[in-house]
């Protein structure tokens, strides 16, 4: 009891020494990582998505590049400060922190749905008679201006959109 | 969208519908209604543009000039080959307990002047073509020759309704399908026949004999499409029986 009591006021002394620089760098860190993790949370697959969460996902998600990049250049300007007054755990926990504020930075600003379905770029078509595909395959069908496209399914039901013009007529083509 | 095209990318799913996102303005739609939920946009319908689920083999008859999109070589190890039977396999994350369907029962759905149907597949297939009303328009709804392939289209020939059957040995297209015997004889063999008329329909809707020969009939864009999705878009459907 008598060896711990001083070590504790030691401790205390530190974090009276910049609670309000603590308090700063927790809401940053709290700010960057909630406006990625939440929406990441929310969109996930097999889950079910409420009207309301939903529409809260879309709203951080869209305010996510430029927030995550000021909350975590805070953090950093924040942690900086707060590096000199503190002992190797709460330094471990500056970074650890400063980790996942980066991961959210960057993570906002990337379309992590397209790593796993990859986007069609530059799609190329092929006259129907130089088509190797089976004639049991399924084809998602458009003709426009007596233009006749055909997408396979079993393409479409990996990429989900193409864009594309038929006839001069943009459509978005999804499965 | 009011004179600019967007481009449309992969950005989400709601209960398993995915959601897309344009590049030009940053919008959120819906994929199966082609409607904004958020953004700039928020209220804006993309237009529907009629489009056909068919066979190859069906399509490639019907579209000697068509194109079609070729393979991505760095993806085709990516395709799943068998998407259809391992996507049933998902599992769902919305069901309707009360209905008459499960989730994964797959339904033609279809839309009137705001009143919506659902066939399910399986009793469309058995009973094809089948012959419906909905909102005061008569429905035609055909399963192609080839038992995949599906259309729908307004049952009237010049402001008459009429009744459509399947009629046997129908020589039809001949000089189409010169590959494979076994689909030249279904497509050869298929034809439809009404009531009013008595004149035959090939699957594109067209009479090809016949007092109406000449004539096409009106297409209705239907969508095949899971139950749980088409009734959660669509609250008030109908499901249709025989």
């Amino acid at each position: 009891m008598s060896t711990s009591t001083p070590s504790l006021t030691q401790i205390r002394t530190q974090r009276q020494s910049s609670p309000w620089l603590w308090t700063a760098f927790s809401l940053c860190a709290i700010t960057a990582t909630a406006l990625f993790f939440v929406p990441a949370f929310i969109i996930r697959p097999f889950t079910h998505q409420s009207a309301r969460g939903l529409a809260l996902a879309m709203n951080f998600h869209d305010h996510a590049p430029s927030v995550t990049l000021i909350a975590a250049i805070a953090c950093f300007i924040l942690a900086f400060a707060l590096w000199k007054t503190v002992g190797p755990w709460r330094k471990s926990l500056l970074i650890l922190t400063l980790l996942l504020v980066t991961f959210s930075a960057v993570m906002a600003r990337l379309n992590y749905f397209e790593w796993m379905f990859h986007p069609i770029t530059g799609a190329q078509f092929e006259a129907q008679s130089a088509s190797k595909l089976d004639p049991k395959e399924m084809i998602l069908a458009v003709r426009l201006g007596g233009e006749a496209r055909a997408y396979p399914i079993n393409q479409m039901a990996y990429h989900h959109v193409l864009n594309d013009v038929v006839a001069g007529v943009p459509i978005a083509v999804t499965y | 969208m009011n004179g600019r095209d967007l481009n449309f990318y992969l950005a989400g799913i709601n209960n398993q519908n995915f959601l897309m996102r344009d590049r030009e303005t940053g919008t959120w739609w819906q994929q199966i209604t082609g409607k904004a939920i958020y953004g700039p946009l928020q209220g804006a319908s993309l237009e529907l543009v009629l489009s056909d689920e068919l066979t190859f083999g069906q399509w490639r008859n019907e579209s000697p000039t068509g194109q079609v999109l070729a393979p991505i070589a760095k993806y085709t190890k990516e395709y799943d080959p068998n998407w259809e039977p391992d996507v049933a396999k998902l599992p769902v994350v919305i069901s309707f307990p009360g209905t008459e369907l499960k989730s994964r029962d797959v339904v033609i759905g279809l839309t009137i002047n705001g009143a919506a149907r659902a066939y399910p597949w399986e009793e469309f297939a058995k009973q094809s073509p089948v012959v419906d009303r909905v909102n005061g328009t008569p429905l035609l709804l055909a399963l192609g020759p080839d038992g995949k392939s599906f259309r729908v289209f307004v049952a009237r020939i010049d402001g008459r309704d009429a009744e459509f059957f399947l009629q046997a040995d129908a020589p039809e297209n001949k000089e189409n399908n010169k590959e494979n015997n076994k689909e030249n004889k279904d497509n050869k063999d298929w034809a439809l026949l009404d009531t009013a008329t008595a004149s035959q329909w090939n699957f594109q809707g067209c009479a090809t004999s016949g007092a109406a020969q000449g004539k096409c009939l009106d297409r209705i864009p239907a969508l095949k499409d899971y139950w749980f999705d088409w009734r959660n878009y669509h609250p008030d459907t109908t499901i249709y029986k025989h």
